[in-house]
């Protein structure tokens, strides 16, 4: 192994749940990690998480179990996910709400002291722990602390400020090492280790500026790496928030509860009408949601909200003053009630609106949120448990050897369709597991990236330096930012909560189109140090090859499933009728039908012409597919 | 493990915190009780209390290990504390941060004024024996003069500004006040602390020029 | 805070942008000015992103683009804490709307400037692990135990600390922190500052974090430590989160008091 010294040296990118997760379980096995992050650590996406994280307590009083808690998560995600991955993390999930516990994560608390729970989306039972309304950060201040120990102990060298620009192969394919480039000196330069990990989380930034993610979450490094060689699975689903704030920078989250309290959606039946929300009489307001399901009403499932948002604004073009904004109005509850159980939604509105809900309706619309899919990895089932087998290195392994991924940036837990505050979790474990897969992979190692030929860090370093040179020396009339702007226009318009092929077709030109465009970038500035421009239109182009594997396995899914929606192959379910009844048992004929066709992962790789996409079969051990998802 | 003890810091620190309250503070507070006597008159003033202690024993053990050493050690400690913070009172104009810079300003300022004001007095009584023996008159005499009387109440109100204000910040730090409403509330007390001093002292002061001379008749 | 129609709000169309930029760590910095065009809702650093694509001064020249951090967007992650008319503070939550124009946008003070309004705060993370601002685990593994229950109360005052994002305005703000104070004696000697003092409370206070108090509290009575805060209080008037920060220094001052009778008397 590299050094010298005992353990090997292993690379970590990114600084969020899953990388610092990663590290803490490398360096707990004895190897030594060099961790790589944008800025500075602790600053990263994880920390944007406000509703929980879900774990199998039962201390409510609802008689939970982690087998509802399996099944929640595998019919949430349309059963597209892999079953072995979803059983081992609701199981080990209570075992990592304990840790992060030890940690000193300040979990919000019950009268007992104990840690208390709450509802969430898609499930029955209080199972959510939260601390306040910042889970994320104080779920990623308790690990980033154990990181910092692990760094003063010397296990643990920090890269801040470092961009992943590409993974170093040798002659056997097997990833050795890193280029990566210092965002203040623009150096680039190779790091040999034993084994990767990429925890670089979402990709939402394709969508800017109406995403709820952070503008870092650009999924440049996993775009880097697939097209290198990496599998990339089911990038087509991608979900949509349906309530979050209008922002011409962000979109900010604005929770599901506030639907939950009672808060109704609704635009003026005239587009036109420019009165204020509060000056419109009932009788002009249009209260969509109510009208269409009038069962659920306002607190109809995320992807349903998000649908039915898009259909009155961009179809019926119902929006407020005909734009993509509607109204999530709170004014009719009562106040003292609204503060106190949504007092933190409440903040951010005043704060970056400068308006206060209380006194105004929110105004809202959809927006990109999380990336179920990502980088493909492995797993290695135990077919004494039908869940992943403990420690094997082919958990979180991705396609190529010695590179492994974890946290949004794989594709392994959520399906078609995320469950709210299962992905805290899912990062959080995911890391662990890849750290503990590092671990068994580099004890089966037989030479370290030490005996790596110097060859290939040089000319991939060589390789990577053009590109930069070639970029500064641009002298177009394309601006970077400007066809970041454009890239989210399209996804949004195209690739977004509803699609259809011609759309696609038309996506999948638009997004050669703008590609070919870098070809005559100005990036802007020339300076050599601390070039913004220059980190940016290397994401930039990255995330449209990236949108190019999101549009094409979306064109290459015939069908509705999850966050994925092409009207033109809904199988509707019969409205009124119930499991036994033969309307309802034809649907399900129907449904298990177009299951047998498309319930399979979607696979992207690179090819000459774009992204060659294929299928492959997903393990249903578990549960079978038989209940279609009904939340009636 | 005692590394509080091993690393002098935190000690020189409490001291210097603990020194201005006492023995200076209340020195302080004895000095302005002490001259607010001189509305009583010279003869009271001079015999019953200036002289009353300057009998007493080992009057200079006292002066040299309850006054003058603490003194320059707070006075000389508080100046290595002041090289250490820059204040900013115009950019954060709060109230707390004003009264960190007041605190730095007056301790300076207290330090030229004890120049003059013991040189003037305590020093100069060493040279010249009738100072000491009718401090009254030597006092009445100086304070006539209106800059010197300006000097005196200017030296005066830095003092009781200082050890008021001191007092809040020293709660603080000796963890005694530890909420915002705590410190707000003891912040008033202080400050109703300094306005009494201020006025005991300021009588002090007017008594000098309206009490009655030396062997005058009351 | 006062509430708004938009179709109240005021029609103001552009703004104008002071910015102090510096190309590099040790060259001379110097003001530009840019009219910036305004959104409704828009904040510093959404006219910083829309500055960018368009990097033209008042008088028409075309210049770099200005540097600088930025990530969350929506005050939890620090990033792009600033000084926004001479008050330290996150510039995303600044809006437009609400600043009084022009806008004076400078880098956090005390902090070295990499380039125009950014900064390096590796200052504060290695206070943090000055005064070791962390639990002593035994391992990240489950070890199949909870950790002792905390009161809803002591959570309470436990998470106001924990939602600290360590933005760095409270060091900026202090006038007892600074390179220029202690760091001849290296960094070891520098005022901690409050941010870390604050975590020091936190980790004090949880039930096995305590095990390490004593240390934590030494750590804070050397050099540099707790005892060189000079109640300026500047900290907590401008933390963005409304952390406590001068109880905890309060809190602090009652344990080192504490402790150094021990140590001074025992038991150790």
């Amino acid at each position: 192994m590299s050094g010298g010294q005992k353990g090997g040296q292993v690379i970590v990118i990114g600084g969020g749940l899953g990388g610092l997760w990663a590290t803490l379980a490398i360096a707990a096995a004895g190897h030594r990690v060099t961790l790589f992050s944008l800025f500075e650590v602790m600053r990263s996406h994880s920390a944007c998480a406000q509703g929980g994280i879900n774990a199998v307590l039962d201390g409510k009083g609802q008689h939970d179990s982690v087998q509802q808690h399996i099944v929640d998560t595998i019919k949430g995600g349309s059963y597209l996910a892999n079953q072995p991955p979803i059983q081992s993390m609701c199981e080990d999930a209570p075992g990592l709400i304990r840790t992060f516990e030890r940690m000193g994560v300040t979990f919000s608390r019950t009268p007992e002291g104990l840690l208390d729970q709450r509802l969430f989306g898609g499930v029955k039972n209080k199972r959510t722990c939260f601390a306040g309304a910042s889970t994320g950060q104080q779920l990623l201040y308790g690990v980033d602390q154990q990181v910092r120990r692990l760094e003063t102990e010397g296990q643990v060298a920090k890269q801040e400020w470092w961009e992943f620009l590409s993974i170093v192969r040798d002659d056997d394919g097997v990833c050795r090492g890193i280029v990566a480039m210092d965002l203040r000196s623009l150096e680039v330069r190779a790091f040999r280790a034993d084994a990767v990990v990429l925890a670089t989380g979402g990709l939402g930034q394709i969508y800017a500026p109406k995403t709820t993610c952070s503008t870092n979450s650009t999924g440049a490094a996993a775009s880097r790496v697939y097209q290198q060689g990496a599998r990339f699975a089911n990038a087509e689903f991608f979900q949509f928030h349906p309530t979050a704030m209008l922002g011409a920078d962000k979109t900010r989250l604005m929770t599901e509860a506030a639907r939950g309290e009672g808060g109704r959606v609704w635009v003026p039946k005239d587009p036109a009408d420019r009165r204020a929300p509060l000056r419109i009489p009932e009788a002009e307001r249009f209260y969509f949601l109510e009208d269409w399901y009038p069962s659920y009403g306002n607190t109809v499932p995320r992807d349903i909200a998000s649908r039915a948002i898009w259909k009155v604004t961009r179809e019926l073009g119902l929006g407020i003053g005909g734009g993509d904004r509607v109204y999530l109005d709170l004014t009719h509850l009562e106040r003292g009630f609204v503060s106190t159980r949504l007092g933190a939604i409440l903040s951010i509105y005043r704060k970056f609106a400068g308006q206060d809900p209380l006194t105004t309706p929110m105004e809202i619309f959809p927006a990109a949120h999380y990336a179920m899919g990502g980088l493909w990895v492995d797993y290695e089932k135990d077919p004494a448990t039908g869940g992943m087998r403990r420690g094997s290195p082919r958990n979180h392994a991705t396609s190529i050897a010695g590179l492994y991924a974890c946290g949004e940036c794989d594709y392994a837990y959520h399906g078609a369709n995320r469950l709210g505050a299962n992905s805290l979790l899912s990062a959080s474990y995911s890391g662990r597991v890849a750290g503990e897969a590092v671990a068994s992979y580099l004890s089966g190692l037989e030479r370290g990236a030490d005996a790596a030929p110097a060859a290939s860090f040089d000319a991939e370093t060589a390789r990577q330096a053009e590109i930069n040179q070639r970029l500064m020396r641009s002298s177009g009339d394309q601006n970077p930012f400007r066809l970041h702007r454009e890239l989210g226009e399209l996804m949004t318009t195209k690739v977004g909560v509803i699609r259809d092929n011609a759309g696609l077709d038309g996506a999948i030109a638009d997004l050669s189109a703008l590609e070919q465009r870098f070809e005559r970038l100005d990036l802007g500035e020339s300076s050599t140090w601390a070039n913004q421009s220059l980190a940016h239109a290397r994401q930039v182009l990255d995330m449209v090859r990236l949108a190019q594997v999101m549009a094409a396995s979306a064109r290459a899914r015939d069908e509705c499933r999850g966050a994925h929606f092409k009207p033109a192959f809904d199988i509707a379910m019969p409205a009124d009728s119930f499991p036994g009844e033969p309307a309802f048992e034809a649907y399900r004929e129907r449904w298990k039908a177009n299951n047998a066709e498309w319930l399979k992962t979607t696979l992207a790789e690179p090819g000459p012409d774009g992204p060659q996409i294929h299928f492959e079969p997903v393990d249903l051990g578990l549960l079978a597919p038989e209940q279609p998802r009904d939340y009636r | 493990m005692s590394s509080s003890i091993e690393n002098s810091h935190f000690l020189l620190r409490r001291l210097h915190s603990l020194l201005g309250l006492v023995p200076i503070g209340a020195f302080l507070v004895f000095h302005l009780w002490e001259n607010s006597q001189s509305r009583f008159g010279a003869a009271h003033y001079n015999d019953e209390v200036v002289g009353a202690l300057q009998g007493l024993n080992y009057l200079l053990l006292f002066e040299l290990f309850l006054i003058a050493l603490p003194l320059l050690f707070h006075a000389g400690y508080g100046l290595v504390i002041i090289g250490h913070g820059r204040a900013e009172p115009r950019r954060y104009g709060y109230l707390r941060n004003r009264l960190y810079w007041l605190q730095r300003l007056s301790g300076v300022g207290l330090i030229l004024f004890l120049l003059l004001h013991v040189g003037l007095t305590r020093i100069a009584g060493l040279f010249d024996p009738s100072i000491s023996a009718d401090l009254f008159t030597h006092m009445r005499q100086a304070l006539a003069q209106p800059a010197v009387f300006a000097l005196y109440l200017a030296g005066l109100l830095l003092a009781v500004f200082h050890l008021a204000n001191g007092l809040a910040t020293a709660a603080i730090v000796w963890g005694l006040t530890a909420s915002a409403e705590a410190q707000r509330r003891f912040g008033w007390v202080c400050a109703g602390l300094g306005l009494l001093l201020a006025a005991l002292g300021v009588h002090g002061l007017l008594g000098f020029l309206i009490a009655p001379a030396a062997g005058g008749g009351a | 805070m006062q509430a708004r129609m938009p179709s109240e709000s005021p029609a103001c169309e552009t703004v104008e942008l002071q910015i102090r930029r510096q190309d590099g760590p040790t060259t001379k910095p110097y003001w530009q000015t840019f009219v910036c065009p305004v959104r409704p809702g828009a904040n510093v650093v959404s006219l910083l992103m829309d500055l960018r694509e368009h990097c033209v001064t008042q008088d028409g020249t075309r210049v770099d683009p200005v540097a600088f951090e930025h990530n969350c967007m929506e005050e939890v992650c620090g990033a792009c804490a600033m000084l926004i008319n001479g008050s330290p503070r996150p510039a995303c939550s600044a809006l437009i709307a609400e600043l009084e124009a022009p806008i004076r946008l400078e880098p956090l003070p005390k902090f070295p400037v990499v380039r125009d309004l950014m900064v390096d705060r590796a200052a504060l993370f290695a206070h943090l692990k000055r005064v070791k601002a962390w639990i002593k685990l035994d391992g990240p593994w489950d070890v199949h135990e909870r950790a002792p229950r905390v009161s809803p109360k002591e959570w309470q005052a436990n998470y106001l600390y924990s939602r600290c994002m360590s933005c760095g305005c409270c060091m900026a703000a202090c006038p007892q922190f600074g390179p220029q104070f202690g760091s001849q004696f290296g960094p070891e000697a520098s005022f901690v500052g409050p941010a870390p003092l604050a975590q020091v409370r936190l980790m004090n206070a949880h039930p096995t974090g305590r095990y390490d108090k004593a240390e934590r509290l030494h750590a804070i009575m050397a050099d540099g430590g707790l005892s060189d805060c000079g109640n300026a209080q500047n900290c907590v008037r401008v933390c963005p989160k409304a952390i406590p920060l001068t109880t905890a220094i309060g809190e602090l001052g009652r344990e080192t008091t504490l402790q150094a009778f021990k140590d001074l008397f025992g038991p150790h």
